[in-house]
């Protein structure tokens, strides 16, 4: 039988990588078992999704622009050949 | 445009896309000095690749893309050099999490959050505290979920890119993971 620690990093492994056959069967029979490890994955999912949608946000909706005129002298002066 | 002078070009695209170019650096790093720093390799990377760009995509497009794999560097170089703190505070977090028996803790174990959760981001309040709890990892552990969500990449790509086993690279987001989830428990989901 996992543990909890052991069940909570599997959820964790299976968003980046496949599990083995025997690690997805524990994981299942865990979960069907621990109502706290469910509740986990469901927050873990969710926390994943906005993760995501916070930091491929490229559109740049949230992000303050900041002026950096010295950076602009700076980048053409250190440009080859300028 | 005439990319057969490319300084002049370069230069343009300077004046035109530098700030939001910093701007974007600056939302991901936190930091002015490595904003700059990873801004100013962009540009040259960008002259030096000039014959590469053949005005197929938008020229802020394809900047972004040579910023965004210079942001990736970064964070793959944060990974890779943790200090001893950093690495120490993982077992002091499974702690508060986990009896000796590696069960949950009874009054940390997950229990469903309530509420509205379709829209948080649209939420100023719920980004603020998403950022703060952000802040708070160290700064290899940080540097994993930035790899993770910022390139659309699979697992097994990202680790080689490391040069690392997978086996320390989700070890590291497990741990991410149970620190962010509680502080954004007790920062918002919690009643």
């Amino acid at each position: 039988m996992l543990s909890c620690k052991k069940a909570t990093e599997l959820i964790e492994k299976r968003s980046l990588i496949r599990l083995s056959f025997r690690e997805k069967v524990q994981l299942r029979l865990h979960k069907s078992m621990c109502d706290a490890c469910t509740a986990y994955e469901k927050q873990s999912k969710k926390i994943d999704e906005l993760l995501h949608n916070h930091i491929h946000d490229t559109d740049m909706e949230h992000t303050t622009i900041l002026k950096n005129e010295t950076l602009k002298e700076q980048i053409i002066n250190n440009l080859p050949n300028s | 445009m005439d990319i057969s002078k490319p300084d002049t070009t370069v230069k343009c695209w300077v004046d035109l896309y530098s700030d939001k170019m910093y701007s974007w650096a600056f939302h991901k790093t936190s930091s002015k000095e490595i904003a700059e720093d990873i801004v100013q390799d962009t540009f040259l990377a960008a002259f030096q690749s000039i014959s590469k760009f053949e005005g197929k995509s938008e020229p802020k497009t394809w900047l972004f893309a040579i910023l965004n794999n210079k942001i990736a560097e970064h964070f793959r170089k944060q990974f890779r050099n943790p200090t001893v703190t950093e690495s120490q505070s993982g077992s002091s977090l499974f702690d508060t999490l986990f009896d000796a028996n590696d069960q949950w803790i009874k009054e940390q174990r997950p229990k469903e959050w309530q509420g509205e959760q379709a829209h948080l981001l649209d939420d100023v309040a719920f980004v603020k505290v998403l950022q703060g709890c952000m802040g708070k990892l160290p700064i290899n552990w940080m540097a994993a979920i930035q790899l993770k969500y910022l390139e659309e990449k699979k697992g097994e790509l990202i680790c080689q890119e490391l040069g690392i086993a997978p086996t320390n690279f989700w070890q590291v987001l497990h741990r991410a993971k149970l620190q962010l989830r509680k502080c954004l428990e007790n920062h918002w989901f919690k009643k």
